[in-house]
């Protein structure tokens, strides 16, 4: 099945948040109580409960001119996953067959390595200390459904479909870069930026920590090397030198 | 009949006893994390169930380890000339001619051995803890990502010491496994092997 996706276009958007509601209301979530902080933007972050938040960014370009941006957030959907990498349950994070990063509450153990295998800082823990992220509806799209925010968004501000079909549109639609492209194995929430991805609050080149890669192509080849080089080591010593016997010990004074 | 003497007391024997079990079921369900292995479904249950086993069986090493402290820091500490000469030598056992120098209640390797197990026990132990406790924010990332590095570098480090352990203390060395069992050795093996510790207790 070819990869789906999620095309976010910013200047699209017009900070509505029905793709906020729509998102809680098809998953189940609760309401969260916040406070004022003097700004739209509402909750402050991601949290358990929330799988897509729209970020409201004030900002002054080169040209002076103050903008208000308002962009998606929530997993990316990274084609070479940090949280899969690093992920010790099998099962509790894995990939859709349309190419999304879902999970399995019940097969989490609430490691939280995930939390630092992400390099977008997506994942939340809820109160029973299991993963909760956007999982990019794939009980909806595996039905052919859309996901949540895309079928509520009434400007086109997110759209579903195939990976390669939203690249095209989105280059076709005058933008030379499209967020996400090629990052990570390519993003599976890729964003139609105007400006430096960086004005949008995103980073400029998302990757796995360094940390994560090492463990992954050399600690881990080396737990089975470093077992089986002992045990051939015995058994080698064993062969050519053989055991300290008392009586060869006695021999050698 | 041999004369025996008593190389290693009940404490002893239970506590180490305890290391090693403890460290089994860390070693095997950290494989399993490690890997991935359902096929560990079959012993744990579950992902879930084997973690549970994981923390506590880390608990019961990390007691265990401090208490082997005791027995064997001191003489640990202790590298003398002897020591460097045995390193020299390779302990004798690459090779059937060359006799290894006087040693010690342990020996050089023995000691080293202990050094490793101890600094890597520790750090393995510490960040074991970081991973488990930590909240799920991702301010402290940083410290969890230096502690996964820590926790896997010290896992790979004990793999192979202690099955390496396992064999000297066994196969290679015969006669040396029923310390564990009885905490007693024939006073001629002692001699051989630890002359100096007979000569300092002076049987």
């Amino acid at each position: 099945m070819a990869r789906k996706a999620l095309l976010i276009s910013p200047e699209r958007c017009i900070g509505c948040r029905g793709c906020q509601t729509a998102c809680k209301e098809w998953n189940h979530l609760p309401g969260t109580k916040t406070v004022n902080r003097g700004t739209v933007e509402n909750p402050p972050d991601l949290t358990p409960y929330l799988y897509n938040r729209i970020r409201y960014i004030e900002t002054a370009t080169e040209a002076d001119m103050v903008r208000w941006l308002f962009v998606s957030q929530r997993c990316m959907h990274c084609g070479d996953a940090g949280c899969i990498k690093i992920c010790p349950a099998p099962g509790a994070l894995f990939r859709t067959k349309e190419g999304a990063v879902a999970f399995n509450k019940e097969k989490c153990i609430g490691c939280k390595l995930c939390v630092a295998g992400c390099p977008f800082d997506v994942p939340r823990y809820d109160d029973k200390d299991k993963i909760s992220k956007c999982h990019l509806c794939y009980d909806r799209t595996s039905e052919g459904l859309l996901p949540a925010c895309a079928k509520t968004c009434p400007t086109g501000a997110i759209r579903y479909g195939e990976r390669d079909a939203l690249i095209g549109m989105a280059k076709k639609e005058g933008y030379g870069k499209v967020y996400g492209e090629a990052d990570l194995d390519g993003l599976g929430a890729l964003y139609a930026f105007i400006d430096p991805p960086k004005l949008y609050g995103m980073s400029e080149k998302p990757a796995i920590p360094e940390s994560v890669v090492f463990w992954h192509k050399v600690l881990k080849p080396l737990a089975y090397i470093g077992l089986g080089g002992a045990v051939a080591a015995a058994v080698l010593h064993y062969v050519a030198f053989g055991p300290k016997k008392d009586e060869e010990v006695k021999k050698d004074e | 009949m041999n004369k025996m003497v008593r190389k290693a007391n009940a404490f002893e024997i239970v506590n180490h006893w305890v290391l090693a079990g403890s460290f089994f079921v860390l070693a095997v369900s950290g494989f399993g994390f490690l890997f991935q292995l359902e096929q560990l479904n079959s012993v744990f249950g579950s992902f879930n169930t084997m973690k549970v086993w994981h923390n506590w069986a880390g608990v019961v090493f990390i007691v265990s380890l401090v208490l082997t402290i005791v027995h064997y820091l001191s003489v640990s500490l202790r590298f003398t000339s002897d020591d460097m000469e045995w390193f020299s030598k390779a302990g004798g056992y690459l090779s059937r001619r060359v006799k290894a120098p006087p040693q010690d209640e342990l020996n050089a390797g023995q000691k080293l051995y202990y050094l490793v197990v101890l600094v890597a026990g520790i750090a393995i132990s510490a960040s074991g803890l970081v991973i488990w406790l930590r909240p799920a924010s991702s301010d402290i990332t940083r410290l969890v990502l230096i502690s996964h590095l820590i926790h896997n570098i010290c896992f790979d480090l004990l793999v192979f010491a202690i099955p390496a352990h396992i064999y000297l203390a066994t196969l290679a060395n015969p006669g040396t496994f029923r310390i564990m069992v009885y905490g007693t050795v024939p006073l001629e093996w002692a001699r051989k092997r630890h002359q100096k510790w007979v000569q300092k207790i002076g049987v």
